[in-house]
């Protein structure tokens, strides 16, 4: 009973801690950009103060972006660590199984195809489809039971089509320049979104957490095995579909306006993992915390690292979750068989 | 006054025009293909139309090319070399920065290829519509559209000195392009002060939206007024911020057609920096005087 109650107060130490690490990110998010300004100058713009300009700086330009770094930051963790739940297995994450790069396509396919204005409802709309398409098509490729190398190589195979897909959508494009526009794209970047892109993004991303949420007890008893969970009453085939449709609307309605930023449902759940434990269930919330700290840190970064360009946030978030993966591998190779160690 | 000369310009141009159509002359005249967009439209301002043997694969673009309507009456060429040698022009035109492999083949096939820079000022354009009026044996239509620029410049200088305005031309993504672009070489011709330099843009380069914001200038100069955002870069002309200072009564619509080549339509360009800026001024009265 004693540890029981010393991890339950663990959870929500971390829980608080993290949620205040993200509000702080988010201030200084705030207070980060091209034009300087004092972090007081910050607070009394977002409050309806200053001169318009700095007014409209700060709410137009940088509060949009912080507001969607926080939501899909938390959406990418929160789908990570339900898919790692789901599959029973640590290297689960949207970005592996090509879900936000088939969300990616179903979003340049509007863009290349000149279908519709990229601020409107046809961009999450053909993002969702495709992202749930693939996680589908993965699950049905790679079976109940699945290893974790079906997983990767099936995984593996929907990215590379759905590469191969929008680069045919931009070769039949009419637009001159989308071979630019789709290539910074897919680089994933917050920059310049504006409240239109919130609205866009955020209704969809809520209906993915309250989906995903909804299922963390499911979730805890497919921790004990599949046999146990359906003993509990979980059906583990409508679980799965249900998960599947959270991670679809949450990662298509993000890719819809930021492109493709990977890796951060990889990460998040596995940092969490130490201080919560392993409980899926237990998981989700710190995961969502964390993906939104890490987004918003990355996306801070790449406006204070110095360069001509604009450094885009789904580089450095690669550049992070790449390496981290390889150390993952690493550690999981005896579970892949080709373990010497 | 503008509707006057350019029918004055058409009286001209119809007249030559006849007396080159005369057969004992047009047997002599170059027969001529192009294959880059600039060069079609200069082509198209200055050759008789059976001097005009084809032109390029942009030529009917309406919205990067100002002479799109005209140029639907001549076979359109695939910008590669094989159609060209069929047609065995007397001259092929093409640009000087495009479509280098297909330019040697063309000259190792012996045919007479005169290449064209891309215009970065108005000295340049100038000298380009002289050049064409060269190579298609028609200088005198030349200097009528060369004076009819200088026109457009007189009294458009004319109208900016008045004002003193600070603008900033901004294209898809907050590119700013550099001194060496026809774009701004235009603004400084005029005598409107280029808000450019001040952001340390000078060669040109991606300007944030929050440093446009806070630069402030009195308008600023886009390609397009439409409200559709076709991709991300277009989107950033639309964002709220932008629109929040720059209501399209703060805009100055320069169509790309007008800027993007050098040539004939210069003068249009400098026509329309006037009419935009009456425009803006014009809301800009109307809105204190409803205040």
């Amino acid at each position: 009973m004693v540890t029981e109650h010393a991890a339950a107060t663990r959870r929500t130490s971390t829980i608080i801690v993290m949620a205040l690490l993200v509000v702080l990110l988010a201030l200084i998010s705030l207070g980060v950009g091209p034009v300087r300004m004092s972090p007081l100058k910050v607070l009394e713009t977002l409050f309806g103060g200053g001169s318009d300009v700095y007014r409209v700086i700060v709410q137009e330009i940088r509060l949009p972006r912080t507001i969607l770094a926080v939501a899909i930051g938390a959406i990418l963790g929160l789908s990570g660590a339900a898919l790692q739940g789901l599959l029973r297995n640590p290297l689960a994450s949207p970005s592996l199984f090509g879900a936000p790069q088939a969300a990616a396509f179903g979003a340049v396919l509007v863009i290349a195809l000149g279908l519709a204005d990229v601020r409107s409802y046809a961009l999450p709309g053909a993002a969702i489809v495709m992202a749930f398409l693939s996680v589908f098509a993965l699950l049905v490729v790679a079976g109940r039971n699945a290893g974790l190398l079906i997983l990767i190589l099936a995984g593996l195979a929907i990215s590379s089509l759905a590469g191969a897909a929008t680069a045919l959508a931009m070769n039949l494009s009419s637009n001159p320049f989308v071979a630019l526009e789709i290539a910074f794209w897919l680089l994933g970047s917050l920059e310049d979104r504006s409240f239109r892109h919130v609205m866009l993004a955020l209704p969809f991303i809520t209906i993915g957490a309250i989906i995903l949420m909804s299922q963390r007890n499911a979730l805890r008893a497919l921790s004990l095995g599949e046999e146990t969970a359906q003993s509990l009453g979980v059906h583990v085939g409508s679980l799965r579909l249900i998960v599947i449709l959270g991670v679809a609307f949450g990662v298509g309605g993000a890719v819809a306006v930021t492109g493709t930023i990977g890796f951060i449902g990889l990460i998040a759940p596995h940092l969490m993992r130490p201080l919560v434990g392993y409980d899926p269930a237990r998981l989700l919330v710190p995961s969502a915390l964390t993906g939104a700290a890490l987004l918003l840190a990355a996306d801070i970064a790449v406006r204070i690292i110095p360069s001509t360009s604009d450094i885009k946030v789904g580089v450095l978030t690669s550049l992070i979750g790449v390496p981290f993966f390889l150390y993952l591998i690493m550690r999981e190779r005896r579970a892949l068989g080709g373990g010497v160690g | 006054m503008r509707e006057r000369l350019s029918l004055a310009l058409i009286g001209i141009v119809a007249a030559t025009s006849i007396a080159a159509i005369a057969p004992t002359r047009a047997a002599d005249l170059p027969r001529i293909a192009s294959i880059n967009a600039c060069t079609d439209q200069l082509l198209l301002a200055l050759a008789d139309p059976d001097q005009i043997l084809g032109l390029g694969p942009y030529s009917r673009d309406a919205t990067r090319s100002w002479s799109a309507a005209a140029a639907h009456r001549y076979p359109r060429l695939s910008g590669e070399a094989e159609d060209v040698l069929v047609l065995k022009p007397d001259v092929v035109v093409a640009g000087s920065f495009t479509k280098r492999a297909t330019r040697e083949l063309l000259k190792e096939q012996g045919q007479n290829v005169v290449t064209f820079d891309v215009a970065h000022s108005l000295d340049e354009v100038k000298a380009q519509i002289r050049k064409m009026g060269e190579v298609t044996q028609h200088p005198d239509r030349a200097e009528v559209y060369i004076s009819r620029i200088d026109t457009a410049l007189a009294r458009t200088r004319q109208f900016v000195a008045k004002h003193r305005y600070r603008v900033l031309s901004i294209s898809r993504r907050g590119w700013v392009s550099g001194s060496r672009s026809l774009m701004s070489s235009l603004l400084a011709e005029i005598g409107l002060t280029n808000a450019a330099g001040e952001l340390g843009l000078k060669f040109g380069g991606f300007a944030s939206l929050e440093a446009i914001v806070k630069l402030q200038p009195d308008f600023i100069v886009i390609s397009n007024d439409s409200e559709f955002a076709e991709d991300e870069g277009r989107a950033f002309l639309l964002h709220p911020a932008l629109e929040h200072f720059y209501p399209l009564s703060k805009r100055l619509v320069v169509p790309e057609r007008l800027t993007v080549c050098g040539g004939p339509m210069v003068a249009d360009a400098l026509d329309r920096i006037v009419s935009e800026i009456t425009r803006a001024e014009h809301n800009a009265g109307t809105t204190t005087a409803t205040h």
